[in-house]
């Protein structure tokens, strides 16, 4: 259709010429010093909560307990889960356990897989579900953030719509920079439809200078962080 | 239009970038905001947030000088291999299942979106925010074809509501306090409760947005970097509106320039490291979005399409000069313009182009051609900021020097780099200079010319137009160097043969 494309690239081809890639200059990155496991885990801890974020050490087990205290805080009665990933069967206690603690009251929490497609069901992911939980893939210790690897189990909107997420963060797959988790893991190899680096609540500075959060994303992070004490 | 319309006029040409007029008036826009105290002390208080930001980002001046050098070489390496890079980006992207486009102009950027929308019946689209869509007047296209766009970054979103465009590349409203917002809002948003109070107004504007969000047909937004290697799009962004537009709707189109594309997933820590600071001062921003397919099967949301639009205008003519092609190293944190003292006096209006500050007059030339911009490079005092904190090192100051260069030359006996090359001689000007080469080429017109102006000063004008505004004008000495030294020697023989 057009000739855009041709016309692009042979103007970009006609200005280059012919190079030899093998004399570009050499590149060469920023030796950061290398810190503990115990140091790395500080700093991100530090680095999440200077951004907002209400991190909480727990053991797996007390996941559900922790949930919905919080909730219980912030008078949420409903969380969006995915279903069978590695922490669903614990995110299912919190139903259960909110009836052991709440025992004059019937469950409270309404706890909702996300096992539909957003087709049609886009009204309801925006004005009924309060708070949501999401599994994550790993974490960067440098600058506090949180890498989320969306899946058909945990949908890309499961952690973006609901106003409060929490977030299982495992310290064992705690890197200390980018570079380094990209590398080890060979991400070049295959990327899926979708990755994000999440670090902290979202957040806008817009109105002059003046941090606000909740901008349009999740107001409250909350970071479920498990073996903490086993690096 | 009328195609006879002259240059000097404010309408803009046939084909033209609506910002090619308002470039022209430069000096007016500038007359007009520096006598606007409110606006100077927006940008003044602006500026010193985030160069005070910036400053605490980076405390290891060894981490930060190895880190420039490092994005330098890696934006130089892209560049060299920047043909290539597109067609791997764009054979990666395809395979991916990411539909590629290829725009020369602004108009043909505008009728591909525009078509895309048009052939899945989209009437409404939400857009995060996208330089590139400001640069092709997107909004302005889609408008006029019916199509609804609302800007959904808080800072666009509010610069949409004032009809105006973005003062600043990463704080679109940068130029409007809160009580302005405020008065905007209570204007615009049907039951907004007034208040100055910033934490309402965003929660005004999330309630008027996510609803948009929920209902959109089509999402459009830019791109930070472009992954050869592996067809991915990444996004930064704080507020989490980039996502919503990436993944709410059922069709997503990006659009982004030709120079935004690098080679291997391993460039991109460094750069998104240093963008991130040099703009914000964050270590990171709140998301990093990397997007590599539309929904996959099996998978229960995302957009079902995904295109991506590459946007030349203007760019491939950076690219055909080694030293202005340096210009596409940028990497849009706006560092520069947060430095920049002219930026920080007159804001980010007064350019009347889309890109303003230091990166803005050296693109805006390319963009817009010489002819309507050719102020642009002069409104610098070449102190250096820009270049000292450009996080890829961009010469900015020598680039400034070039466009100045470009835009006196003469026109017709050299080869052509730059649309609207030339386009700022002025006969009286170039032939001030070439006397003022002959007299210093000759010893004898040089004695002569020196002679009569020592023995003129008191004759000489006292109004040298802009410059004696605020300075008295230079005066003359009485008698030339050449002449006080000689006297001083043949004294000296005089008192020595006493």
């Amino acid at each position: 259709m057009n000739n855009a494309r041709a016309n692009i690239l042979s103007k970009l081809h006609a200005s280059i010429g012919d190079v030899d890639y093998e004399k570009l200059p050499q590149e060469s990155s920023y030796a950061y010093a290398s810190r503990s496991r115990q140091q790395q885990l500080a700093h991100f801890i530090s680095q999440l909560e200077s951004n907002h974020t209400q991190v909480i050490k727990t053991a797996a087990s007390d996941i559900p307990t922790h949930i919905s205290q919080q909730l219980k805080q912030r008078d949420i009665s409903r969380l969006l889960y995915g279903k069978e990933t590695h922490f669903s069967s614990l995110i299912e206690q919190v139903k259960d356990n909110d009836q052991q603690g709440n025992n004059s009251v019937q469950s409270s929490i309404d706890l909702v897989a996300y096992d539909f497609t957003i087709d049609g069901n886009k009204e309801r992911l925006f004005n009924e579900m309060p708070a949501s939980v999401t599994t994550s893939h790993s974490a960067i210790a440098a600058t506090g953030t949180i890498v989320l690897w969306p899946t058909p189990q945990e949908p890309r909107t499961l952690s973006l719509v609901p106003p409060v997420h929490f977030v299982i963060v495992d310290a064992k797959q705690l890197f200390a920079r980018f570079e380094q988790l990209i590398n080890t893991q060979q991400w070049h190899n295959k990327l899926p439809t979708n990755i994000v680096l999440v670090s902290g609540p979202s957040k806008t500075a817009d109105i002059q200078q003046t941090l606000a959060y909740g901008a349009h994303g999740p107001k409250e992070l909350i970071v479920l962080l498990i073996n903490s004490d086993e690096i | 239009m009328n195609n006879t319309t002259p240059a000097s006029q404010t309408q803009p040409l046939e084909d033209e970038s609506k910002y090619a007029a308002s470039a022209r008036n430069f000096r007016q826009n500038v007359a007009r905001d520096l006598a606007n105290d409110e606006l100077r002390s927006n940008f003044r208080g602006a500026m010193d947030y985030l160069i005070d930001k910036r400053q605490s980002a980076f405390s290891d001046q060894d981490e930060l000088e190895t880190l420039r050098r490092q994005c330098q070489l890696i934006k130089q390496r892209c560049l060299v291999k920047l043909p290539l890079l597109l067609e791997q980006l764009e054979q990666q992207l395809t395979s991916n299942g990411i539909k590629v486009h290829w725009a020369e102009t602004i108009t043909q950027a505008n009728e591909i979106i525009a078509s895309i929308i048009e052939s899945k019946q989209g009437k409404t689209v939400v857009k995060g925010k996208s330089m590139v869509s400001e640069e092709t007047a997107l909004n302005d296209h889609l408008e006029q074809r019916d199509i609804e766009c609302l800007e959904s970054d808080m800072g666009e979103y509010i610069v949409q509501l004032a009809h105006e465009h973005p003062s600043h590349i990463i704080m679109p409203a940068i130029h409007q306090n809160k009580r302005q917002v405020a008065d905007l809002f209570a204007k615009n948003i049907e039951g907004f409760e007034h208040t100055t109070d910033v934490d309402a107004l965003i929660q005004q504007g999330r309630k008027v947005l996510r609803e948009k969000f929920c209902h959109a047909d089509v999402g459009v937004s830019g791109v930070n970097f472009a992954v050869a290697q592996t067809g991915t799009l990444c996004l930064v962004e704080n507020e989490g509106n980039g996502r919503m537009c990436t993944t709410v709707p059922d069709l997503h189109i990006a659009i982004t320039g030709i120079e935004k594309v690098v080679e291997s997933l391993n460039d991109v820590p460094p750069l998104l490291s240093l963008l991130t600071r040099s703009a914000t001062g964050q270590a990171i921003s709140t998301y990093f979005n990397m997007i590599s397919h539309p929904r996959q099967t099996g998978e229960k949301d995302g957009p079902k399409e995904v295109h991506l639009v590459l946007l030349d205008n203007g760019r491939s003519q950076m690219y055909s000069d080694p030293e202005l092609r340096q210009t596409l190293q940028c990497i849009r944190c706006g560092a520069c313009m947060n430095h920049c003292p002219v930026y920080t006096r007159i804001g980010g209006h007064a350019y009347g182009t889309v890109y303003p500050g230091p990166i803005g007059k050296m693109v805006s030339p390319h963009m817009l051609g010489l002819e309507a911009t050719t102020n642009l490079p002069t409104a610098s005092s070449l102190c250096g900021a820009c270049g000292e904190v450009c996080p890829v090192k961009i010469p900015i100051p020598k680039i400034l020097l070039r466009l100045r260069e470009e835009s006196v030359k003469p026109v017709g006996d050299i080869p052509l780099i730059m649309k609207g090359q030339g386009s700022g001689r002025k006969p009286i000007e170039a032939s001030v200079w070439k006397a003022w080469a002959a007299v210093h080429q000759s010893p004898t017109l040089y004695a002569l010319s020196m002679w009569a102006v020592t023995r003129a000063r008191a004759i000489l004008p006292q109004k040298l137009g802009p410059w004696t505004q605020a300075r008295t004008a230079p005066k003359v000495a009485a008698q030339t160097l050449h002449e006080r030294v000689k006297l001083r020697n043949s004294q000296k023989q005089e008192s020595g043969n006493e």
